[in-house]
């Protein structure tokens, strides 16, 4: 079982996980996060997990990190579209914080909108 | 039997010949009887008849006394037999004056002698002979006696009386006349009489004080050569009795020391008896002569008949008996017995033909047996060669029975020496690929056609095709040249070593058993396709299913299922079942196998009257997983390296077993995630000072329940005793660490720490189904 990763590049960057997340293919995460995190001015990171179908501690910790590199700069990370089983081990381990973690895109969109909506009438 | 029917008839004839004898003996003594009777009364009836006529003179007349003597002599003159004579006149009232007057006149030396009766010491008148006369007023003759003081010979006298009337007087007696007969003539006469060849006679008067008797003829001689103690007083009471009551013949015994035949005839005159006495031995002396000769001339005849049917008897069965003898040597199969030659034309000469004509033929047919049997020699061989050929197609040994990943055994049992079952499993692309088939019909037409569709399975199997395409195609190649129309049913499945997944396709075989380690047996579905070589194209539909390691298919024949008992009952698919549950041989096919086999052998009455026997059992073995049966369930001992690939394995094979077992998704999820996290931390430790060297962990899998041990021998370190991380802190705050082991706990339904033997063991349970 293997893990494959989409990034989506655009100011708000999507990483698509499709497969496992495990010992075995948490640093292949990290490899990525390293990159994505490396760009300036990134304020929001978006998890795509609707292929994911295993989570481990070890990929927990990933989550952990993407928020350890944003938070303290005033970034959000957020998860979309968990699997069941996958939300379950989210939701023991409190990695994400509830309202960072999505349904679906579409969800997170509207979530997004009415973020700015907020900025702009300030 | 001819010798009762012999002494009989000899018998009868002996007695036939006595009965004739006898009757010529009594009428011999009739003749002999009248013969005397008539000799007797020719001398006395004429005497008899003068004495009357004297007494009628002497009524008519009534001479002067002195003219008596005149008369008397003329009855002397006129009868040489009349000894003496007398008139003897009546004294008394009726005749006063006279005197007793009684001149007896007798011969005497030729002349003729006086005597007066009536001398005073002779008182006539009282004496018998005549008072006899007087008191009967008639004739009569006396009784025989001995006239010891005249004539001193036996004698009888007759006596008739006269009388007259004297005037104006009745009528009274007169006197009586008298002729005494001297009986010498009668003992001549009857001495002269002829007897006959044989016995004794004698004439008798009645009996009483003085009896006359006169033995006849040859008699004294015959007594005294017969038995001279006789008398005719031996035979005296028997005769009388017969007289008395009419029996003329008779056959006396007592009397003599032999048995003896008494005649007895009463003769008129005198009332003498004449008494003939034959014995027995004497008048049958001819009978018996004739019955010896008729015994001698009858044995020598019965010799002479033995020995002749004998000698016929022995011209049949003495060649019978060379014919016996020849045939006898055929007893020890020597069927070129010699028979005689000569052509006879009885019965014995038809038997010889017929021997001959069944020893040639016996000849001929042990001739062509003989040929037959070097032709069945030469097949046996041959099949035994074809035999060896067919066993050198299946796979063979224990060694390389056993590739990576699983463990086989076999058995073929063919009904006859070859047939047309087969088997075949090889190893190929980390996988197992394993066939077993059965064509149609026994024998060697069976053979050649396993043996085309064994090779058509081994080049195709081994050209990477996977079930279901390897049967379609073997199918193809088959029908596209099946002119002999045989047909054959295959199973065949792949085991993929690595995950216990069973692609198996069929056509038209039985569906193997799978057993499971557990012990629960179920048939592997899947859905048949047609018989191979029967048409094309075909479809072999697949079956895929995952089993786990420990788990065992077996794969038969229908001569498993359809090995009949002697009462005719099949062994079936329920013994079958029944026998695998047991248990033994779990994990160990060689023994399964054996078990069947042994099952099946012992179940059918004549196992190899019925069919090929086939069992195949695959069981999947994959290296580092141990598995075992528990008490109330299955447990796999799964032994990980020190690895982040050891993890991985781990991690596998708990999935796999999980998967094959059907546990729901999710809870497989779960414990894969928790082997995860527990194998993680201890090979992460591993590289650190006092880390495991050695780790295991076991997956018992109970009705119920999941339980996961974990056991290390690293130091001691109980993971569950770290505090729960705060899950509430900033991001920035939180410790990463005991992450893992917080999944673990809230996952689990139980979690249990143990330092035992030196080993951490952490134990792990989980419902089975999720909540």
């Amino acid at each position: 079982m293997t893990l494959k990763i989409t990034v989506d590049p655009s100011s708000t960057p999507t990483l698509k996980l499709v497969g496992r997340l495990d010992t075995d293919t948490a640093p292949q995460l990290d490899a990525e996060l390293n990159k994505v995190l490396a760009r300036k001015g990134i304020k929001r990171l978006v998890f795509d997990l609707g292929g994911l179908d295993y989570l481990s501690s070890a990929g927990i910790r990933c989550f952990v990190r993407a928020r350890k590199g944003l938070e303290p700069n005033g970034g959000t990370v957020a998860i979309v579209n968990p699997q069941p089983g996958v939300r379950k081990v989210l939701d023991i381990v409190k990695a994400i914080p509830a309202k960072g973690i999505f349904a679906s895109v579409a969800e997170l969109d509207e979530y997004l909108d009415a973020i700015q909506q907020q900025v702009r009438d300030q | 039997m001819a010798v009762p029917i012999y002494a009989a008839a000899m018998y009868l004839s002996y007695r036939s010949a006595a009965q004739q004898l006898e009757l010529g003996a009594e009428r011999d003594a009739d003749e002999l009887a009248s013969r005397l009777a008539a000799e007797l009364d020719a001398v006395i009836r004429p005497i008899e008849g003068g004495i009357r006529t004297v007494a009628a003179q002497l009524e008519e007349i009534d001479p002067p006394r002195e003219q008596y003597e005149a008369r008397i002599r003329g009855v002397l003159a006129a009868w040489p037999d009349v000894y003496g004579s007398t008139i003897a006149v009546e004294t008394g009232s009726a005749h006063p004056g006279s005197g007793p007057f009684a001149p007896y006149f007798f011969r005497r030396g030729g002349g003729v002698a006086f005597s007066d009766l009536a001398l005073d010491s002779y008182s006539y008148r009282t004496l018998p002979w005549y008072r006899r006369a007087a008191d009967g007023r008639g004739p009569v003759w006396s009784s025989p006696y001995f006239d010891a003081g005249g004539g001193e010979t036996w004698m009888v006298t007759y006596s008739v009386p006269f009388y007259r009337r004297p005037a104006d007087a009745p009528r009274a007696l007169a006197g009586v006349v008298t002729a005494d007969l001297d009986l010498n003539w009668v003992r001549a006469a009857v001495q002269n009489a002829a007897l006959g060849p044989i016995g004794m006679g004698w004439l008798l008067s009645p009996p009483g004080e003085e009896s006359f008797v006169a033995p006849i003829g040859a008699t004294p001689a015959r007594i005294a050569a017969f038995d001279s103690s006789i008398t005719e007083q031996t035979f005296r009471a028997a005769g009388e009795r017969m007289l008395a009551s009419g029996v003329t013949f008779d056959l006396v015994r007592g009397a003599t020391a032999e048995p003896v035949y008494l005649a007895v005839r009463g003769l008129e005159t005198l009332e003498w008896r004449l008494m003939l006495a034959i014995p027995r031995a004497e008048l049958l002396a001819d009978a018996r002569a004739l019955l010896e000769r008729q015994l001698l001339l009858g044995a020598v005849g019965l010799v002479l008949l033995i020995a002749a049917i004998s000698f016929v008897a022995a011209g049949i069965s003495r060649p019978i008996h060379a014919l016996a003898e020849s045939v006898d040597g055929a007893r020890e199969g020597a069927f070129d017995f010699r028979l005689p030659e000569a052509r006879r034309r009885d019965e014995v000469g038809v038997l010889t033909e017929a021997l001959r004509r069944m020893r040639d033929s016996l000849q001929r047919h042990i001739e062509l047996r003989a040929e037959d049997l070097a032709a069945r020699e030469r097949l046996e061989h041959e099949l035994a060669i074809a035999a060896s050929i067919q066993q050198s197609m299946l796979p063979h040994g224990a060694a390389d029975a056993h590739p990576a990943g699983a463990r086989v055994a076999a058995a073929l049992l063919p009904a006859k020496q070859v047939g047309g079952d087969l088997y075949d499993y090889f190893e190929r692309d980390s996988g197992l690929l394993f066939a077993i088939g059965d064509v149609s019909d026994k024998g060697i037409p069976a053979a050649l056609f396993m043996a085309s569709v064994s090779g058509l399975f081994k080049v195709l199997g081994s050209a990477g095709e996977l079930p279901e395409r390897l049967l379609a195609r073997v199918n193809e190649r088959l029908a596209a040249s099946n002119d002999a129309c045989m047909f054959a049913t295959m199973g065949c499945g792949f085991l993929e070593v690595d995950t216990g997944l069973v692609r198996y396709a069929s056509a038209g075989h039985d569906h193997p058993l799978l057993l499971e380690l557990g012990g629960s047996i179920e048939p592997l579905q899947a859905e048949n396709g047609p018989a191979l070589a029967v048409e094309t194209p075909a479809v072999y539909p697949l079956t895929e299913r995952l089993i786990a390691p420990g788990d065992t298919l077996v794969l038969f024949t229908d001569g498993v299922t359809e090995a009949a008992a002697a009462d005719g009952s099949l062994f079936g698919l329920e013994r079958l079942i029944a026998l695998l549950r047991d248990g033994a041989g779990l994990g160990a096919p060689d023994v399964l196998v054996r078990r069947i086999v042994e099952a099946v052998t012992t179940h059918a009455a004549d196992f190899h009257a019925t069919d090929d026997l086939t069992v195949l059992a695959v069981a999947f073995a994959p290296r580092g997983v141990t598995p075992s049966r528990s008490a109330d369930g299955e447990q796999w001992l799964i032994e990980p390296g020190l690895s982040a690939a050891g993890c991985r394995e781990a991690r596998h094979w708990t999935r796999q077993i999980l998967a094959a077992r059907r546990v729901a998704a999710g809870r497989i999820d779960d414990v894969e995630l928790i082997t995860e996290e527990l194998v993680t931390n201890v090979v992460r430790a591993a590289s650190e000072a006092g880390g495991a060297s050695q780790l295991s962990l076991t997956l018992a899998l109970m009705p119920a329940e999941i339980v996961l041990t974990l056991r290390d021998n690293g130091v001691e370190f109980d993971p569950l005793a770290r505090a729960t991380p705060n899950l509430d802190l900033e991001i920035a705050e939180r410790d990463v660490g005991g992450l893992g082991i917080h999944l673990v706990r809230e996952l689990a339904d139980e979690c249990r720490y143990a330092r035992i033997d030196d080993c951490n063991v952490l134990t792990i349970r989980l419902n089975r189904n999720v909540a």
